[in-house]
């Protein structure tokens, strides 16, 4: 349990500006002006509290991870008779998956065995099969995707998130965006806050790098030590006391005094949020070696101590595109994830904090039954891989509120088609957001003369997978 | 893959085309659909008070006609929620703008129908057009356009209109409400503004200029008093921030208070607003309107930069400074092709207010709808972007309008010369563009002809005639007539200098704008504003000249009852300042600010930051660095009308820790000169917050500096440190001496190479090369930061393939020699045992030449652990490699640290 002066510092709240809004009371609503990070209450309550977002940028295959296809195995080669759905790049006959699929759990969900961590969990998973997005484009998809448009300027999801829910963690950012060497297609724009204010927008993080200062702006002093620095602050809030008191106590004023503490701890707290050296050997063993199993225990890190959305992207650029030897691609990038997703999931479970954790899973799109065609220039005429499918691919979610060991709607017998309980990415979204607490009418910012939503006028919440 | 360029050229073109084919079609209907959301967020806000209205009349309705109880209730539960949910918000008397002439408020109006004759034929569901609207069977005629009801409520109304369609709600029809037309013309922003004639007040020696008597006379009939004057020292500040974004310096704070002219005040306003620094100010806050960049936003493979985009920004510097008229500067940024006179060139820039913003891969209609939004509430506070799909849910403003601009924007082509931003000429032959059916490119209706859009331009309507019309829209727009123009502007002025605007939507003043509290002091400044001949310094000078402006920012509890929020103008706001003016402030303090006018764009955010003014900043909006970001920065991507004031830890971050205000902090002291403590901190104060300290302060800060102890924390820096020296083999002691000279990321003698002292001793990041004897060992010298057992792991390698090779020696200082290895056109390991360090001691890394000075490059990189525990549990690591770094900087004195205290106070920060 948290001491209230430790809630109080923690929730950024200082002691001051309580006592104002107490002794002034038309600043009660407004207490600690200027501070929009706070934490709020959601439409109604929720046990998720926190998302971590496994984006596998590039667009991972159903038909090779969790959408099985027995169908497709047995006509491979052979073409379709209605001729094939419109995708980016023209494409060929049916193309089996390489990969093995068993059945896991007690519920008995079939994997792909490129996912054999993954697969461990999936009783605690509800699997959509259905999903469907509007292009096979990377670009516009990654958008819709985060953005909930595949063009406009529009808000990331996590900046939707902590616009309406704050933060629990003043000593960390709301939002992060961990991407290991670089940035995704669209770039920034992918965690953007749009027109919400520029506080919302996730905190960019190159994992490649393992030393904080370079994880974090100007979180460590180089000219000044920690001493040196606390008696700095020591005099700052000595002047700023004087300030104050001149003025008549206002909020503002007490509310960057307050920054200047929670800044001092961040210092600390961001340095041991980020440093999974102080896992222990167990934990690390868990999650394995290499950049993802580090920046996918990050997240575990950083939810744990409040942070509340996470974004955990694959690599740079879009590492899941496998427009030709997907069987090599997909298993090395599968096994570069398996272990430490799996181990994120029971890590999660072990610590109590599943519950509210929602942990989504999944790409842009998804991928092509069919093989991918020779074209110059773009799959250097290998014909083993596949094209872009925004027609049906596969998500899951796990923990905060899902339901487990389900699987949601289905794609056709050859998994090129979401036919089933379609659920478009507007939908997930809805239903993210109802996870978490929101209405997703409801959730509003008023710009350009109206209210804007992040599921636009668009949006059903898919009520079957919430437990 | 994908990150060839041929890939990515041939992906684009595909990307596109499809894009073009298909999406365009889908996005139609998405836009469509998405402005219909209005519909419902609005309707939940009016639905509980409808409820309770007819739940009032209900008892009525029962008496009088006596339905069956049971029928009633079935509408009461089933069909009437649906109504209200589903349909009053266009089919009621509280309908914003009503449809079909259908309204559905009680029996009456249900049975009477709408312009389309009756909906309901009782106890006959097929035959009646309700049924057939909800039940979607006409394609025309689909209600609720937003999606179909559910069957049971289908099942619900069909069931109701076969058993009598019962409504116990008696009455007449209500009047229909008014059109969003007829609305308009009474609205307020709408409506020319004229000037109010003085009001009589009872507190005459308070109001200096017109608009104190109008704003004294609102808060006389509130019972709330204005506030006194604020002292002197703070009212030049606020000046001097809102007139320049720079603070006043000690000297001119002292001089104003000398002088004695009973116009010392106003001489002040006219200095100001003569200074360069004015323009550099004010065209800060316009590019905020035109959202400027220099970048383009996310691209394929197009280069991401604007040519020459600075250039706009400079012209907009000058058209402040020269006080350009503003219709004039109007006309320039919308069709500065079209007046330029001869030989001159100097106002072709101004376009890049229209084409500098995001180009969204180059999708054109995209473009064109930021530069229609960017025009209109930028300029005039309409949100005209909302009729892209379907007339404007509010206000007056039709797709037929929209398409109309779509069509001048089309007729206008984009051309790039060398010296300057892009630029937008008129097509050979303009063309009208048919309206997009729900916004959708594929789908064409009418055409719209290229013209004013309608509601303003009345009865004189009629279509452009020159070119695109881009000229004859400017003309429009800055007419004396237009009864939005000036007011959106002053309004925008009066925000900058008050913190609030009057009207507290700056770029929407259409009918869900209410009617400003000061709205005569609002338009008595747009009417003179033009009767100046938009002179914006006189309108500025208007304003800050005036009592209300003048006024103390404190708070006074008893006029916080009565209008808490201020918006009667009883006092002064505090404002904190925006990154511009705190990043200035921070430069002007250590005399670094470099004063240059206008130029290309400079960077802030890397490792030397630029010292010009923060507004000649680099704006890449699609990497825009985080400093901005976390100092609200107004986003680049779109026009921008007001921007947040938040107060985050990121922003006390930066200023603890950057190198920018550290490097800041000791400019600062480099401009004292004083050797008594006292006199030192007198003088710091002169210069980080232009007084004097007080008495209180001064012994605060003296204790500050006199306690100051050398620190016994772990010191700050790196562990590692680059050196060349000897090994006494006997004593097994290194002797160490730091290499002079960093270049091309490597340490080493000097400049040259070899250096004619050092020889060829070099450090780098991966190796470097051995010295040329026994006295210039390569020394790479790491230095424990903490007690605990470490273990190194290293490669050494010579890649030459002559020479005897390299020797490398590892040395602790308390344990002596580690090890020894040599490496001869090949590559060995350099790993040692567990080893004990305490804080403080060194490993070194020697590197030699062995007999021959030649072919020495070298590789090694080492990696130290620290270890704790039985199974060697992993602690901390450094690497060679990752820690390599070039000259360190300076630990800040105990003077840097006060002076930096200084900058990052309340006081620094926040204007009164």
């Amino acid at each position: 349990m948290l001491s209230r002066r430790e809630l109080l510092t923690r929730s950024g709240m200082g002691i001051g500006a309580l006592a104002l809004s107490q002794l002034v009371p038309e600043f009660a609503s407004a207490a600690a002006p200027g501070n929009p990070l706070l934490p709020k209450q959601p439409h109604f309550p929720a046990k998720a509290k926190h998302v971590i977002h496994l984006f596998m940028n590039g667009g991972p295959s159903q038909v090779d991870t969790f959408d099985p296809k027995p169908e497709l195995q047995k006509r491979a080669g052979e073409s379709l008779s209605d001729g094939n759905l419109k995708t980016e790049r023209p494409t060929g006959a049916l193309f089996a998956s390489p990969y093995k699929f068993s059945k896991y759990g007690e519920s008995g969900i079939e994997v792909s065995d490129i996912f054999p961590h993954v697969a461990e969990c999936v009783d605690e998973m509800a699997i959509i099969r259905s999903m469907h997005a509007d292009v096979p484009n990377h670009e516009p998809s990654l958008l819709l995707m985060n953005c909930g448009d595949a063009r406009l300027i529009r808000p990331s999801v996590g900046s939707w998130l902590t616009y309406g829910l704050g933060t629990e963690n003043q000593n960390l950012p709301a939002f992060v965006a961990m991407c290991p060497g670089g940035y995704p297609i669209q770039e920034s724009q992918n965690w953007q806050a749009g027109f919400l204010p520029g506080i919302y927008q996730g905190t960019h993080v190159d994992t490649k790098h393992t030393q904080i200062e370079k994880l974090i702006e100007n979180i460590k002093n180089d000219r000044v030590g920690r001493t040196e620095q606390r008696q700095q602050l020591d005099l700052l809030s000595a002047l700023n006391q004087r300030h104050l008191e001149a003025r008549q106590n206002e909020a503002q004023l007490e509310s960057r005094i307050q920054s200047f503490e929670l800044a001092y701890r961040m210092q600390m707290e961001a340095s041991d949020a980020f440093d999974v050296s102080r896992e222990t050997q167990h934990t690390l063993d868990m999650y394995g070696e290499g950049t993802q199993a580090r920046q996918i225990l990050i997240a575990r890190r950083l939810v744990e101590r409040g942070v509340r959305y996470v974004q955990v992207w694959h690599g740079e650029g879009q590492p899941w595109d496998s427009h030709d030897d997907i069987e090599v691609n997909h298993r090395r990038l599968a096994k570069q994830c398996d272990q430490a997703i799996g181990a994120l999931i029971k890590d999660l479970r072990q610590r109590g904090l599943l519950d509210q954790t929602l942990i989504l899973w999944g790409g842009e799109f998804g991928r092509t039954p069919v093989v991918e065609m020779p074209k110059k220039g773009s799959n250097q005429g290998k014909i083993n891989g596949r094209d872009h499918n925004h027609w049906g691919f596969t998500v899951w979610m796990a923990g905060g509120g899902v339901k487990g060991g389900y699987v949601h709607g289905a794609t056709d017998e050859f998994g090129f088609k979401a036919v089933e309980d379609r659920v478009h990415v507007h939908d997930l979204h809805a239903t993210l957001l109802k996870l978490m607490g929101f209405d997703h009418e409801k959730l509003t910012y008023r710009y350009a003369g109206r209210d804007f939503r992040l599921t636009d006028v668009h949006g059903n919440v898919v009520d079957a997978v919430i437990a | 893959m994908h990150r060839d360029g041929f890939s990515l050229r041939t992906e684009a073109v595909e990307k596109w085309d499809w894009l073009r084919a298909d999406v365009g079609v889908l996005q139609g209907f998405r836009v469509a659909a998405r402005c219909l959301s209005q519909f419902f967020q609005s309707l939940t806000a009016i639905t509980p008070f409808l409820l309770v209205a007819i739940q009032a009349t209900t008892t009525v309705a029962q008496t009088a006609t006596q339905p069956a109880p049971k029928a009633v209730e079935f509408f009461e539960k089933q069909i009437r929620p649906v109504l209200v949910e589903h349909c009053y918000e266009c089919h009621s008397a509280t309908a914003n703008e009503l449809e079909g002439g259908l309204m559905l408020d009680n029996r009456a109006a249900m049975e009477k129908g709408g312009d389309n004759g009756k909906i309901v034929v009782v106890g006959k569901p097929d035959s009646s057009r309700l049924l057939t609207a909800i039940r979607y069977q006409d394609e025309n005629l689909q209600m609720p356009p937003a999606g179909k009801l559910s069957d049971a409520v289908l099942a619900d109304f069909e069931q109701w209109i076969r058993t009598g369609a019962i409504d116990p709600r008696d009455g007449p029809a209500p009047p229909p409400p008014d059109s969003i037309e007829a609305r308009a013309k009474k609205h307020w922003a709408f409506v020319p503004p004229t000037k109010a004639e003085r009001p009589s007040i009872a507190h005459g020696s308070w109001p200096t200029t017109d608009i104190d008597y109008l704003v004294l006379a609102r808060l006389e009939a509130s019972g709330i008093a204005p506030s006194p004057v604020a002292d002197s020292r703070t009212l030049v500040r606020r000046l001097y921030y809102d007139l320049t974004g720079l603070p006043p310096t000690f000297e001119a704070l002292t001089q104003f208070e000398a002088n004695a002219a009973p116009d010392a005040y106003e001489q002040l306003v006219d200095q100001l607003l003569d200074s360069r620094q004015f323009g550099e100010r004010w065209a800060r806050h316009w590019l905020d309107i035109s959202r400027f960049g220099d970048t383009k936003g996310y691209v394929f493979t197009d280069d991401r930069n604007y040519p020459n985009a600075f250039k706009y920004r400079d012209w907009v510097i000058n058209a402040f400074n020269a006080d350009m008229p503003f219709d004039q500067f109007i006309k320039y940024q919308l069709a500065a092709d079209q007046l330029a006179e001869g030989d001159d060139r100097s106002h072709l820039a101004a376009v890049g207010y229209l084409t500098l913003g995001r180009r969204f891969i180059n999708n054109t209609h995209d473009i064109i709808d930021d530069r229609i939004d960017v025009v209109f509430r930028g300029l005039m506070g309409l949100t005209v972007g909302c009729s892209r799909c379907h007339d404007h849910k509010y206000d007056p403003l039709s797709t037929r309008d929209y398409y109309g601009m779509y069509g001048m924007f089309a007729s206008s082509e984009e051309k790039q010369e060398d010296d300057l931003p892009l630029r937008l000429v008129d097509k050979q032959n303009p063309q009208e563009v048919g309206i997009f059916l729900r916004g959708n490119p594929g789908n064409r209706g009418d055409r719209a002809p290229r013209q004013y859009l309608s509601f303003f331009a009345g009865e004189q309507a009629e279509p452009f005639k020159t070119g695109s019309g881009r000229l004859e829209l400017a003309d429009l727009i800055a007419a004396r007539d237009n009864p939005l123009t000036a007011r959106v502007f002053v309004n925008r002025v009066w925000g900058h200098l008050f913190g609030n605007a009057l009207v507290r939507t700056p770029s929407d003043f259409g009918l869900r704008s209410d009617t400003p509290p000061h709205r005569d002091v609002l338009d008595h400044l747009a009417v003179t504003f033009m009767e100046d001949n938009w002179s914006v310094k006189r309108s500025i000078r208007r304003i800050v000249t005036s009592s209300v402006y003048r006024q103390s920012s404190e708070i006074r509890a008893e006029a916080v009852a009565r209008d808490p929020e201020n918006l009667l103008l009883w006092r002064a706001e505090r404002r904190r300042l925006d990154f511009e003016a705190m990043r200035d402030s921070i430069l002007a303090a250590g005399g670094q600010l470099d004063r240059t006018v206008g130029g290309e764009s400079v960077q802030i955010a890397n490792q030397s930051p630029s010292k010009r003014r923060t507004l000649y900043a680099f704006i890449d909006r699609q990497n825009l660095p985080g400093l901005f970001r976390t100092f609200d920065f107004a986003s680049p991507d779109t026009h921008s009308p007001q921007r947040p004031e938040t107060i985050v830890p990121q922003q006390a971050l930066y200023l603890m820790n950057n190198g920018f205000v550290q490097d800041a902090a000791q400019a600062v002291v480099g401009r004292v000169d004083a050797a008594d403590i006292g006199q030192r901190v007198g003088q710091l104060y002169r210069l980080v917050l232009a007084r004097e300290a007080t008495p209180d302060e001064l012994q605060l800060a003296t204790r500050f500096i006199e306690t100051d102890n050398p620190s016994t924390d772990i010191p700050p820096g790196s562990p590692w440190q680059f050196g060349y020296g000897s090994f006494d083999a006997e004593a097994e002691l290194v002797s160490f001496h730091p290499l002079p000279h960093f270049a091309d990321n490597s340490w080493q003698g000097g400049p040259e190479r070899p250096d004619p002292k050092l020889g060829w001793v070099i450090l780098n990041d991966s190796g470097g090369h051995a010295g040329n004897d026994q006295e210039h060992i390569a020394i790479r010298r790491w230095s424990a930061r903490s007690d605990g057992a470490v273990t190194v792991r290293g490669k050494l390698e010579h890649p030459s393939e002559n020479g005897d090779g390299v020797r490398a020696r590892i040395v602790s200082s308390r344990e002596g020699l580690l090890g020894e290895w040599i490496a001869q056109h090949n590559t060995v390991d350099t790993h040692t045992m567990t080893l004990s360090v305490e804080q403080g001691d060194t490993l070194d890394f020697l590197t030699d030449c062995r007999e021959n000075p030649s072919h020495d490059s070298f590789q090694w990189r080492v990696t130290i652990r620290q270890v704790e525990g039985a199974d060697n549990q992993a602690t901390g690591e450094w690497k060679s490699q990752s820690g390599f770094h070039g000259p360190e900087p300076e630990p800040l004195g105990p003077w840097q640290r006060l002076a930096q205290t200084l900058m990052l106070t309340n006081e620094f920060i926040f204007v009164d």
